[in-house]
């Protein structure tokens, strides 16, 4: 039950998008049409997916104070915490790098659709954002880490779905000038995260 | 381009949020307060710069393959010094805790990784601190802008002083993230009418 | 020279990870005594202001001075509310638990750590304890002084990691929240024995405050933070009293 109601939360309530602003950067700049948001958003849920986890059992283990402390009892004061930015940042850019590698080798197909899109994600605020929101909370286990990364993953690729279906109608539209393109999308944006605010505060 | 020219065209004609929407994330997660954004424009400043100067530095050595992570290597470490130096100074302390991992995020700030690939790696040192230095106030420039209205409305405040008569009552939608996106969207429109040749067809 | 090749990478890596953890590690162990010096002198103005002295201006050291002036003494509790050992309060080495968060833990019985309640005693006789707990985004804690009676409150200091400026964050920053906690009582038996009350408190009643409009949740953990270090504090408080009316 607290996996189900941790999932539901953290697509809806503690969105990436709308209540963090994370990873906008690549949000506004691949949300113009349904297809390439699509790829970006599955590509987000992927790489968060993979890294979270692996930070979570990194920060665990090695950088939390205390954490090594099953290496010996001499250990248990030594507290890295001051690399974690460092660590979760290398984690995340070299996974994506293996899975670029790996992506191109085996699956051609995947990766004219997906493969682009992977540099992108090794600065996507909401990676890194991710990990580090994990290491505030403090999750009891790899699981329930885990369920969060698939969570927010899947809110980051349906805001940028949403953006990117209102933005293909959009341009349809008669917008004043200045406004045109990124300016609109701003002020869309704006108001969507307005009306994503009536799940804050839902306790489940 | 001139020095003069590097310096100039990222505070207007290239603003990094206005025109090329980079670094968006902190900067609507800042601006509640001048202070907060005041002490985020100057770290983003710092990191720009000095990582700009120094993989202008490495540009020559830096194998292919493992650019992006020596790129993120470099940054994440200038980013955790201005933190750590943050933390230990008595005045900035209560700021950098109410920044928190906004500080950290700066690492994945698409301004920093976006004017490395841009501009370090194919300039010189000096060009490259500047146009680090400039797309910093650029971005802070925004920063502070958006701040002044959000705290003067939202709080009836400027850097914590009432500023609003006695009995004005609060704007909570101005206080809330979405409001900064409007207001960003706002800049842009005055920005452009301004300038037509930034108007998208 | 060839950058591609694999040594080449290899041991150009290795290099920049060395330098960079070497300079973090220099950085880290430099700058640690004035970060941790830092979060010692906001404790401690925090825990005096909850005890209503004014700290605002203060610089780190007079916040120190001012601390050692004032405090009685200090000690741990454990679970029983049986004093287990003392914390030094003099000038140059106050001894304080600042890790809540570890506290917190052992009072949800989630384990690994041991209960080890600080009191703190003024030279006034009023007493500052600490509590914490989650908000809406992040950890809320704070201090609540108590009058000598044990009941009475006579003020209280909040704090927050990520609470929404403006709403949530007006636990700290709205100082009308904070004075409506001056001259409160606290229930003790009762469950539960301090209420923030949603919509106002009803005229009268002794042992509840008026939530935050706009800020349900930030509220709500702040309740439950409180109400559940009470009540471990609870046999420490009971005992005070019976050894006082003997």
């Amino acid at each position: 039950m607290e996996y189900v109601s941790l999932f539901v939360k953290s697509i809806f309530v503690d969105n990436m998008i709308f209540a963090y602003f994370l990873g906008m950067c690549s949000y506004l700049a691949v949300s113009k049409n349904v297809k390439t948001a699509n790829g970006l958003g599955l590509a987000v849920i992927f790489v968060l997916l993979c890294t979270l986890p692996l930070n979570y059992l990194l920060n665990k283990y090695v950088l939390q104070p205390g954490a090594l402390s099953w290496l010996g009892g001499q250990f248990a004061e030594v507290d890295l915490s001051f690399l974690s930015f460092i660590l979760f940042i290398a984690v995340i850019a070299a996974f994506v790098q293996l899975v670029e590698m790996v992506v191109e080798r085996y699956l051609p197909s995947l990766y004219s659709s997906l493969g682009i899109f992977l540099p992108l994600i090794a600065v996507n605020c909401a990676i890194l954002g991710g990990s580090l929101f994990m290491q505030q909370k403090d999750f009891a286990n790899v699981g329930e880490s885990a369920v969060y990364a698939l969570g927010s993953g899947i809110g980051w690729y349906l805001a940028i779905v949403l953006l990117a279906a209102i933005r293909e109608k959009m341009a349809y539209s008669n917008v004043p000038k200045p406004l045109k393109g990124i300016g609109i999308t701003f002020i869309t944006v704006g108001l969507m995260g307005i009306a994503f605010m009536i799940f804050m505060g839902i306790s489940l | 381009m001139t020095l003069k020219e590097t310096f100039l065209t990222p505070l207007f004609k290239g603003n990094p949020i206005t025109v090329l929407v980079l670094g968006i994330c902190s900067s609507l997660a800042v601006t509640v307060t001048l202070k907060g954004a005041l002490v985020m424009a100057l770290s983003v400043t710092v990191v720009t710069g000095l990582s700009n100067l120094v993989l202008s530095l490495l540009r020559k050595g830096i194998p292919n393959r493992v650019r992006i992570i020596v790129q993120l290597v470099v940054v994440a470490l200038l980013v955790i010094l201005v933190d750590q130096i943050l933390k230990s100074i008595e005045v900035t302390f209560p700021i950098d805790k109410q920044l928190s991992v906004y500080i950290g995020l700066i690492i994945t700030n698409c301004i920093v990784m976006g004017r490395i690939e841009a501009f370090a790696l194919g300039n010189k040192p000096i060009p490259s601190l500047i146009d680090g230095l400039a797309n910093g106030l650029g971005y802070g420039m925004i920063l502070i802008v958006v701040a002044f209205f959000r705290e003067l409305f939202g709080s009836g405040t400027l850097f914590g002083l009432q500023v609003m008569p006695a009995g004005y009552v609060t704007n909570n939608l101005v206080i809330l993230p979405p409001f900064a996106l409007i207001l960003i969207g706002c800049i842009i429109w005055i920005h452009r009418s301004a300038d037509k040749s930034l108007q998208e067809k | 020279m060839n950058t591609n090749g694999n040594i080449y990478t290899i041991v150009y890596t290795t290099l920049i990870v060395v330098v960079v953890a070497g300079i973090l590690a220099a950085a880290a162990t430099f700058l640690k005594p004035s970060q941790q010096a830092n979060i010692k002198a906001e404790t401690i103005s925090q825990m005096l202001q909850a005890a209503q002295f004014e700290t605002a201006g203060l610089s780190n050291a007079s916040k120190l001075d001012k601390y050692a002036e004032e405090i009685e003494c200090a000690f741990v509790i454990d679970a029983s509310g049986a004093k287990v050992r003392d914390l030094s309060v003099s000038r140059d080495n106050i001894q304080l638990i600042d890790n809540l968060k570890a506290q917190n833990y052992a009072i949800a019985g989630k384990g690994g750590y041991e209960t080890g309640l600080p009191v703190y005693i003024l030279k006034n006789g009023v007493t500052i304890i600490p509590c914490y707990g989650a908000g809406l985004w992040g950890p809320v804690w704070g201090y609540l002084a108590i009058e000598p009676d044990g009941c009475t409150i006579k003020g209280a200091y909040f704090d927050h990691e990520s609470e929404t400026a403006g709403l949530g964050s007006r636990i700290k920053d709205d100082p009308a929240f904070r004075t409506q906690f001056c001259g409160k009582k606290i229930a003790w038996g009762q469950k539960p024995s301090f209420e923030i009350i949603k919509g106002g408190a009803p005229e009268g009643q002794e042992n509840a405050i008026d939530a935050i409009t706009g800020a349900t949740m930030t509220s709500r953990g702040l309740d439950a933070a409180i109400n559940t270090w009470l009540a471990a504090y609870e046999p420490y408080f009971t005992a005070v009293k019976t050894t006082e009316e003997e």
